[in-house]
């Protein structure tokens, strides 16, 4: 262990390996290692399968600083000999490391750390999961006594925050308040029929469509999810499932009644002829969300049709956030009879 | 110079068949891989040392994203040139 092993012992290691007189192998390890400096030096490159690579680097000047004086000078540009060993001796040379793989550091892991990093810094044995917590724990036990020491400063603390909560509550407020109209305004014909059918569905037909449109808060929901919905791939079998095709043309009346603006109008035939005349008569299945599923695709599974995803919202009304389901969240589909 | 290039020029110095210069520079280097599996270093004068050093673990970021990576501790094969060597490439 942590031996220098000089040429004639390695001749001796080799002759014992390969078979050859002490006399030879010695001779053979110093012309093995003369042509690879004489190689470096003449051609700048030697490549040994085996055991890597030697390569003459040209440096170029570049600039530093004196430690002591401060002063600054440039290093000139010199010539290096570097080495990269063969990828496979490599691996063999690291297996005692081989089973650690990089991995991502979470913020939380590394606000640990850092702390870690202040208390342990003397100690030079990287410290144990246990350790940690234990620091940890005394930390925050340090921390919670010297709160109850100060108390007057911990207020102005809390207020600070209290009035930078404040601020952060109306800068939002005021963004939401600008982005919503445009949001709107910009997807007017594809969401506009979407809230009118979302919001004629939730409140019955009796609720007329124009005052429904200007409820914010609904239609923020909306548009909201209506983005992500774009984006799926438009599915190739509009076919819609059977009771759709049942019910079609007694349910294309009713919507165009509804509808104030008359661009709305064709839209809305297509749009929401589907997604009133349903009523929700029981549950079909219980729909577990995969990698890149909306609402729609969902909807689009089950019913054969898009546009009957409010449905599955109404039906799911513990999920109060559509925008922010995870993959494995269950889904409640509803079975749906034609009115 | 690459690796065939490497081994005529071996052959022809130590006299021996190309094929059987391969075969000593593999065990060669056999032999050298032990030695740095034990932790021994290897140190020629006039070429240099050839050893395994231990590279701490440490945290790096990435630029673009910004992703901290804990990089795990290695073992890495270094050589450093000897004077000699490097008195020649002025």
């Amino acid at each position: 262990m942590d031996k220098k092993i000089n040429l004639s012992q390695l001749a001796d290691l080799l002759a014992q390996a390969g078979g050859m007189s002490k006399a030879a192998s010695e001779q053979f390890v110093k012309s093995f290692f003369d042509i690879i400096s004489q190689g470096v030096l003449s051609e700048g490159l030697v490549k040994v399968k085996g055991l890597g690579t030697f390569k003459l680097l040209q440096m170029e000047d570049r600039e530093s600083v004196n430690v002591n004086t401060g002063e600054r000078f440039t290093i000139e540009g010199h010539q290096k000999i570097s080495f990269s060993p063969d990828a496979e001796l490599k691996e063999r040379i690291n297996k005692p490391f081989s089973a650690f793989e990089t991995v991502e550091i979470t913020a939380e892991q590394a606000a640990e750390l850092s702390k870690l990093d202040e208390s342990v810094n003397d100690s030079k044995e990287t410290p144990e999961p246990e350790e940690t917590a234990a620091i940890v724990a005394a930390e925050s036990a340090k921390e919670q006594k010297t709160e109850t020491e100060s108390q007057p400063e911990v207020k102005e603390v809390t207020q600070k925050r209290f009035t930078r909560f404040i601020l952060k509550l109306l800068i939002w407020i005021l963004a939401i308040a600008l982005v919503v109209p445009v949001l709107l305004y910009l997807f007017w014909p594809l969401v506009g029929c979407q809230i009118l059918g979302y919001i004629d569905n939730r409140m019955g037909k009796k609720q007329p469509a124009v005052t429904t449109v200007e409820t914010p808060k609904d239609s923020l929901k909306v548009t909201e999810i209506e983005q992500p919905a774009e984006t799926v791939k438009p599915a190739a079998p509009v076919e819609p499932a059977k009771p759709v095709q049942a019910t079609q043309a007694t349910a294309t009346i009713r919507p165009v009644k509804l509808t104030p603006a008359d661009e709305a109008k064709d839209l809305s035939l297509f749009t929401t002829a589907d997604t009133v005349n349903y009523r929700i008569t029981g549950e079909l299945a219980t729909h577990v969300l995969k990698k890149g599923e909306t609402l729609t695709k969902v909807a689009l599974d089950y019913y054969g049709s898009k546009k009957l995803w409010p449905y599955i919202a109404k039906y799911n009304k513990n999920l109060k956030n559509f925008n922010n389901l995870k993959v494995g969240d269950k889904i409640r589909v509803p079975k749906l009879e034609g009115k | 110079m690459n690796n065939k290039q490497f081994l005529t020029e071996l052959s022809g110095k130590c006299q021996m068949s190309t094929e059987q210069a391969a075969k000593q520079a593999q065990t060669l280097i056999d032999v050298m891989e032990n030695l740095w599996q034990g932790g021994d270093s290897v140190s020629l004068s006039g070429f240099g040392v050839l050893e395994v050093k231990k590279k701490n673990e440490r945290v790096s970021v990435n630029p673009t994203t910004g992703v901290r990576m804990l990089v795990p501790p290695k073992l890495v094969l270094t050589y450093k040139p000897s004077s000699i060597l490097k008195d020649k490439l002025k």
